[in-house]
């Protein structure tokens, strides 16, 4: 309970601050128009959304559904989908964690002064605390100086002084009740005295006429009284009349006496809240612990108006009307959770965990950052502290700049720092982005090679939106611009074409591939490539097995060589495949002349001869096919003859 | 006189006319002798014949009246209509196969079988097709003997 109430502090210190400035910009919509493929990209679960306002893309990542950010100001974080991730997004907060990072301890003999006196007023106000015993005006003046003192060191900001002055507003005040009460006494006993004198004289009045009848004759005939009778009538009247002037008098000092001890507490109560809103803890402390002892009729309700909002922040917990013991309650219960946190701190450093380490470190500065464990904090601490805390704002910075490459490399070195530092959602959101990025690019090359430009421009448009510093966006734009300028390509691709210069386009098949955007260049674009590749790759092939069969293999190759030769004219102008072909033929010489010879003698009609040189081939390489067709052929037509 | 001076003269006529004729005889047999390429007469003697050469240029054997006599091993056997063409791979290179055809009016003493040694008595010959177009330098088979 009391971690709720000082989070409701907390609050309050940023409603009075007011500058509350969310890192984590709104979400947004997702568009409608984001194509297909996207919606299947995997993207981070619990990623952070960091998304720059007023930009097109969605700024909260959608992966099961819409999905609310929910900023926790207690812990600093948002929380996605049940994953959290943490963003120190309290501008205030940040601001003055930022200072003091960047700050140097205070450690001077100064400081230790006020850390020593501060402590011993702490002390002596919390053994009259203990104690039945009240402090007396000796006590409340030696502290009064005391934190007189303290006002005058910076350490202090005049804080201690702005206490001072209240404790002897309200001592004045009070001293001032007591001079009215001290009146009230006397004029109560002034009238005593007259009412006892207007007794008597109206008794004087009424013996003297002997009776009631003669007392009110006495009153209403001045003929039977005489002068003695009208002169008591005015004094019995003058005295009436000062006893109600008196009685007056009394009733002012009273209505003053509270008037001025209303005041009095309004405005120790108002300073009180002051200190803890303001984070003087100690001075809040030493208030409250001083508050009994000044106004010591035993009322310690706070008086603040009830729409208030230090009233929403003191009784907003529990929904009891707030004391004086809940404001001690509350410094003292941060001045102890500002002392855990800087132990955590101490810790975790000694452990290398910085994330802990700075996140205890924040919270103890945005609680407690005029608390001595605080302001003492040693500057090295602060450096490594500072060093963690620069690299979470980089990442924060390069998130909300869709900078994804920067992310990765943060999240590294935050690993590097930290080793408990949990880089998954880091690393997996910006992966998910990058795809997701990339795919938009490589379906954008797509549709420009389809010569779809409105395709193009809503892909790239949005891989650019995406990951704005998607390195492939600049190598799309580079292909963009050749696409653009893309006649001398097209007019080159025409002529090599009609050369029959395949291998100079597929070397060079990048450069010409802008020609595909034209509808009738496309094919032939496309036959080159794919003629060179099933060359290449035959051409590999046909190696691998020339080396496996270093007698037969040259055989088998010269003879696929030819075949293809046969079957695709146009590779006898390639220069890998004549290459190839010369060099197979050297290999399988006496195969190659067999052939050769064979083929000439059927020129010369020479057919016995050229079978035998058939039947020369096949002995080399049995399963030739050459071979074996022509030697067929050639028998058919000697059987044919006759002779 | 005059007519015994007649007489010796056509005695000496007659003379050299028979040694004129003889002569031509002479030179006439001993052009043919060389004329005439590497060949036997009989069977049962063998000329020297390259495989090698025959491949380049098979016509260049097919002079009227040759034969040859060939021994191998006969590697394939394939029946076309009624002709055989065989292919035998000499005694001396094993390397090589030498296409014989066996045509229908061959009427051979052994029956021809594959895997098996033959000597073969061949010719070479030049052929015509149905349109008389020469077929040159066609070793057909006249006899084989086999090779036990």
């Amino acid at each position: 309970m009391r971690i709720q109430i000082l989070t409701m502090v907390m609050s309050g210190l940023c409603y009075v601050a007011q500058a509350q400035m969310p890192i984590a910009p709104q979400p947004q919509q997702q568009p409608q128009s984001a194509p297909s493929q996207q919606t299947n990209q995997q993207q981070s679960p619990h990623a952070p959304q960091a998304q720059p306002a007023g930009a097109t893309e969605p700024t909260n990542p959608q992966i099961f559904g819409v999905e609310i950010p929910l900023l926790d100001p207690a812990t600093d974080t948002v929380t996605y989908n049940g994953g959290k991730f943490d963003v120190g997004n309290n501008a205030a907060v940040r601001a003055k964690f930022e200072t003091f990072l960047h700050g140097t301890p205070d450690t001077t003999e100064e400081a230790r002064m006020y850390v020593k006196k501060i402590e011993g007023i702490l002390q002596e106000t919390k053994k009259y605390t203990k104690s039945r015993k009240a402090i007396g005006s000796e006590a409340l003046v030696r502290m009064g100086k005391a934190l007189y003192q303290l006002s005058d060191m910076p350490r202090d900001g005049g804080q201690s002084g702005v206490l001072a002055s209240s404790i002897v507003s309200a001592l004045d005040a009070q001293r001032t009740n007591r001079s009215r009460d001290i009146e009230s006494e006397r004029l109560n006993e002034e009238i005593d005295a007259m009412v006892k004198r207007t007794n008597a004289l109206v008794n004087r009045n009424t013996v003297g006429n002997r009776g009631p009848a003669a007392q009110i004759g006495a009153i209403k005939g001045p003929a039977h009284n005489g002068a003695s009778g009208v002169s008591n009538t005015f004094t019995i009247a003058h005295n009436t009349k000062a006893i109600a002037e008196k009685q007056a008098a009394k009733v002012k000092n009273s209505t003053m006496n509270v008037e001025s001890e209303m005041a009095a507490k309004v405005s120790y109560q108002s300073n009180m809240v002051t200190f803890l809103l303001m984070r003087r803890f100690d001075h809040a402390v030493i208030a409250t612990r001083i508050y009994r002892h000044v106004f010591r009729d035993g009322d310690t309700k706070m008086k603040i108006e009830e729409n208030s909002k230090a009233n929403e922040i003191l009784s907003g917990v529990a929904g009891v009307p707030p004391t004086v013991n809940t404001v001690d309650a509350l410094a003292s219960e941060a001045r102890s959770s500002v002392d855990k946190h800087m132990d955590a701190v101490y810790s975790m450093l000694a452990q290398n965990k910085l994330g802990e380490a700075t996140q205890h470190l924040i919270e103890a500065v945005a609680i407690g950052e005029h608390m001595h464990s605080v302001f003492t904090f040693p500057v090295e601490g602060r450096r490594r502290v500072a060093a963690y805390w620069t690299l979470r704002k980089r990442a924060l910075t390069a998130l909300n700049a869709r900078d994804y490459g920067t992310v990765d490399e943060v999240a590294r070195k935050m690993k590097e720092m930290d080793v408990d530092f949990d880089d998954s959602m880091l690393l997996s959101y910006s992966a998910g982005k990058k795809r997701q990025s990339d795919l938009c690019i490589r379906n954008a090359r797509k549709a420009l090679l389809e010569g779809k430009d409105d395709e193009f421009n809503r892909y790239i448009t949005e891989a650019g939106t995406i990951w704005p510093l998607n390195p492939n966006l600049d190598a799309s734009a580079q292909q963009l611009e050749k696409f653009d300028s893309n006649e001398k390509e097209l007019g080159e691709f025409r002529t090599l074409y009609a050369r029959g210069e395949y291998r100079t386009i597929f070397k060079e098949q990048d450069r010409f591939e802008c020609v595909a955007v034209d509808p009738q260049l496309k094919p032939q674009y496309k036959e080159v490539i794919l003629l060179i590749s099933t060359i290449d790759a035959m051409l590999k092939q046909l190696e691998s097995v020339a080396d496996q069969d270093r007698v037969m293999g040259p055989c088998i190759a010269y003879e696929k060589l030819i075949e293809y030769r046969d079957s695709e004219p146009r590779c006898a102008e390639d220069p890998a495949f004549k290459d190839a072909l010369n060099l197979y033929a050297q290999k399988a010489h006496d195969f190659v002349q067999a052939l050769q010879d064979a083929e000439e003698n059927e020129s010369r009609r020479e057919y016995g001869s050229a079978l035998a040189n058939y039947y020369r081939a096949l002995c080399l390489y049995p399963k030739s096919t050459l071979a074996g067709q022509g030697a067929a052929k050639v028998r058919e037509i000697i059987v044919k003859a006759q002779y | 006189m005059a007519r015994k001076r007649s007489r010796k003269g056509k005695g000496g006529n007659i003379f050299g006319i028979v040694v004129t004729l003889a002569v031509v005889v002479l030179l006439v047999g001993i052009g043919y002798l060389l004329m005439s390429p590497s060949k036997t007469n009989t069977l049962g003697k063998p000329q020297h014949f390259s495989i090698r050469d025959y491949r380049n240029d098979g016509s260049r054997l097919a002079v009227p009246g040759n034969h040859y006599v060939l021994e191998g091993r006969i590697e394939s056997i394939e029946t076309i209509g009624n002709d055989r063409m065989i292919a035998i791979s000499m005694k001396n290179n094993r390397n090589e196969r030498l296409p014989l055809l066996v045509t229908k009016d061959t009427h051979l003493s052994v029956n021809l079988t594959r895997n098996d040694y033959f000597i073969f008595d061949v010719e070479c010959r030049t052929g015509r097709d149905a349109s008389g177009n020469e077929i040159k330098g066609i070793l057909v088979v006249k006899n084989a003997e086999s090779v036990k």
